[in-house]
């Protein structure tokens, strides 16, 4: 049995149950864009058990092929760098390379150029799709995932006969273990996509799974200007911040990396500070691992507060202030 | 030239109940345009505008995504046509599922150059259907898109990636998923709704599409209500702001979270 983070959730993998004993092969794909954060992927495709092979179909460019290589998988298949082109133009090389070596499981990451290889690779298997796996358990003929559906309000336990794949959190980019493996190049005529000109983001990017307090922001707050007052807080309580999606796309006072719920992050830190937040269930669902969850919130009736520990309701600018001189 | 909009006809999970069973409950949810389609319609509406393009809306679901209300709410949008595959066999279809529904849909459409979709579902929010769509079709997909200029056959987009945007050039027919954000989708009026009412619709028979057999066959074996952390649900009084703070700094410094 182990751990892992999957899904905003520490969950017992413990999958590693071949029906048939000892001998069955369970060939698992990982498919990989630009970037190599696939811990997370790594760790799952191994504990599906048996004596199977991990391979990983790159789209990235060849230092994100090295680093996959030396990550402990199998096989690494590269599909070059069409010249301009981003990770989504590979997505026919990609598609063949699972689909000429068909695995019983493909996995994928969450952001959006791994998201468009997982489904080039599942529309070339005729694969099932799913999206909010908790676990896996393999047998000799089916699959089985306990998948949380609907914005994580109920836990499905779905059987598939035939592939899947499995859109999963990356996790972080895998340390190097041993000598690693050739790295294996095919071409295949890639998708008319160039990418004409990057524009790096106004904000600082952000790890919010590394924090152990973070403070989401919600409507609640009035202006952009007043991220200030959450600023001091952060300081004095050493959080990161983060904010309901709406603050990020929309008002775009921060980076989309910052914004917590279904379609964004999903954390588990000590501590959740909920300010000015109203408590959708959007929202709150990638927070319930939060170990303490806070709400400030000048709405009694707030949604938020039959889902936290502490409840303030009131002004959120005078109790910020407040608590932050208390923390000082 | 034709432009096509997946969009879809659902619920959103915060009106539905959960049973101690697992099982969701919707009959106190009310159907509508799933949350992110508009912002989809809106951005198709204004590239159809510039390049003089047809655009047809498209859903595929269960019994209810194509009564005169609902297809009216899509029409009413600014979408042209739409053409509606409603079967009692797509409830709870997964992601694959739909995707190959709504490829088999734009197949049979034909000469379509291009199709968008919203950013993701306010129900199962996979993002997966407009990924596994452009497999099916085999044609590239970009999400996050923000923007959309240009031709189809020559199209310029601009999108959101980790870090940053960037600006693409699509040559062929494309997928293109929009962000949440790409643009506010406006309020229709009564004069979009009377319009929307004269707007043809095509039903589709499910079994009319030429919809390739999945290798895969899901059974669902089992429901349960997830297990939630349990809460204090304590309310401290805040009368006073600067106790209630000392009160509250207090109380996360016993269990730790300080």
């Amino acid at each position: 049995m182990r751990c892992d983070w999957v899904h905003g959730y520490w969950v017992h993998w413990q999958w590693v149950r071949c029906e048939k004993g000892f001998g069955m092969s369970v060939n698992a794909w990982i498919v990989v864009g630009d970037q190599p954060a696939i811990g997370n992927l790594i760790t799952v495709a191994r504990s599906l058990g048996g004596d199977g092979t991990i391979a990983a179909v790159v789209a990235g460019p060849r230092a994100v092929a090295e680093t996959v290589a030396a990550s402990g998988v199998d096989r690494v298949v590269w599909c070059g760098t069409p010249d301009g082109s981003p990770a989504e133009a590979s997505a026919p090389a990609v598609a063949e390379a699972v689909a000429a070596d068909p695995p019983r499981v493909v996995l994928g990451g969450r952001n959006p150029g791994d998201r468009v290889l997982l489904g080039a690779a599942a529309a070339a298997l005729h694969a099932a799709v799913l999206t909010g796996a908790r676990s896996v358990t393999v047998g000799a003929d089916t699959v089985t995932v306990v998948n949380a559906v609907y914005g994580d309000i109920s836990d499905e336990t779905v059987e598939i006969s035939g592939p899947v794949a499995l859109l999963l959190d990356g996790g972080s980019v895998p340390a190097a273990s041993g000598a690693g493996v050739p790295i294996e190049e095919v071409t295949a005529t890639p998708y008319g996509v160039k990418v004409l000109e990057t524009i790096p983001s106004e904000f600082e990017e952000v790890d919010l799974n590394a924090a152990q307090r973070v403070i989401g922001v919600g409507r609640g707050l009035k202006a952009k200007e007043d991220l200030s007052l959450i600023e001091a807080l952060a300081a004095a309580l050493k959080a990161e911040i983060a904010c309901s999606r709406p603050v990020a796309e929309g008002l775009n006072w921060m980076g989309k990396d910052r914004y917590i719920g279904s379609s964004g992050a999903r954390i588990s830190p000590q501590l959740y500070l909920a300010v000015g937040i109203s408590g959708q269930l959007q929202h709150m669902v990638g927070v319930t691992g939060a170990e303490t969850i806070v709400a400030i919130n000048s709405d009694p009736n707030a949604a938020v507060f039959a889902q936290t520990d502490y409840g303030l309701v009131g002004d959120l600018y005078e109790l910020v202030a407040e608590i932050t001189s208390v923390l000082k | 030239m034709k432009i096509v909009v997946a969009y879809k006809w659902t619920s959103d999970p915060e009106e539905a109940t959960v049973g101690a069973d697992g099982v969701v409950n919707w009959s106190r949810a009310r159907p509508g345009i799933s949350t992110y389609d508009p912002v989809a319609i809106e951005v198709a509406r204004g590239l159809a505008a510039a390049t003089s393009a047809e655009l047809i809306g498209v859903t595929v679901g269960a019994k209810g995504v194509g009564t005169p209300l609902a297809a009216k709410a899509a029409l009413s949008r600014g979408l042209d046509r739409a053409v509606i595959v409603e079967d009692d066999s797509l409830k709870g279809a997964g992601q694959a599922e739909l995707a190959a529904v709504v490829a088999a849909v734009v197949r049979r459409i034909g000469d379509v150059d291009l199709v968008i979709t919203g950013d993701s579902s306010v129900d199962v929010a996979a993002k997966m259907v407009p990924t596994v769509l452009a497999g099916e079709l085999g044609w590239p997909a970009v999400a996050e898109v923000t923007d959309v200029t240009g031709q189809p056959g020559a199209l310029r987009v601009g999108r959101a990636v980790p870090g940053g945007a960037q600006v693409l050039e699509i040559s062929g027919p494309a997928v293109l998923a929009t962000s949440a954000d790409a643009t506010t989708p406006h309020v229709p009026g009564m004069k979009d709704l009377l319009a929307a009412g004269k707007k043809p619709v095509e039903h589709v028979d499910l079994a009319a599409l030429d919809v390739p057999a999945s290798s895969a066959v899901m059974t669902i074996t089992g429901r349960a209500r997830p297990a939630r952390k349990e809460r204090k649900h304590q309310l401290l009084d805040t009368s006073d702001p600067a106790e209630a703070a000392a009160e509250l700094v207090k109380a996360l410094r016993e269990v730790g979270a300080l």
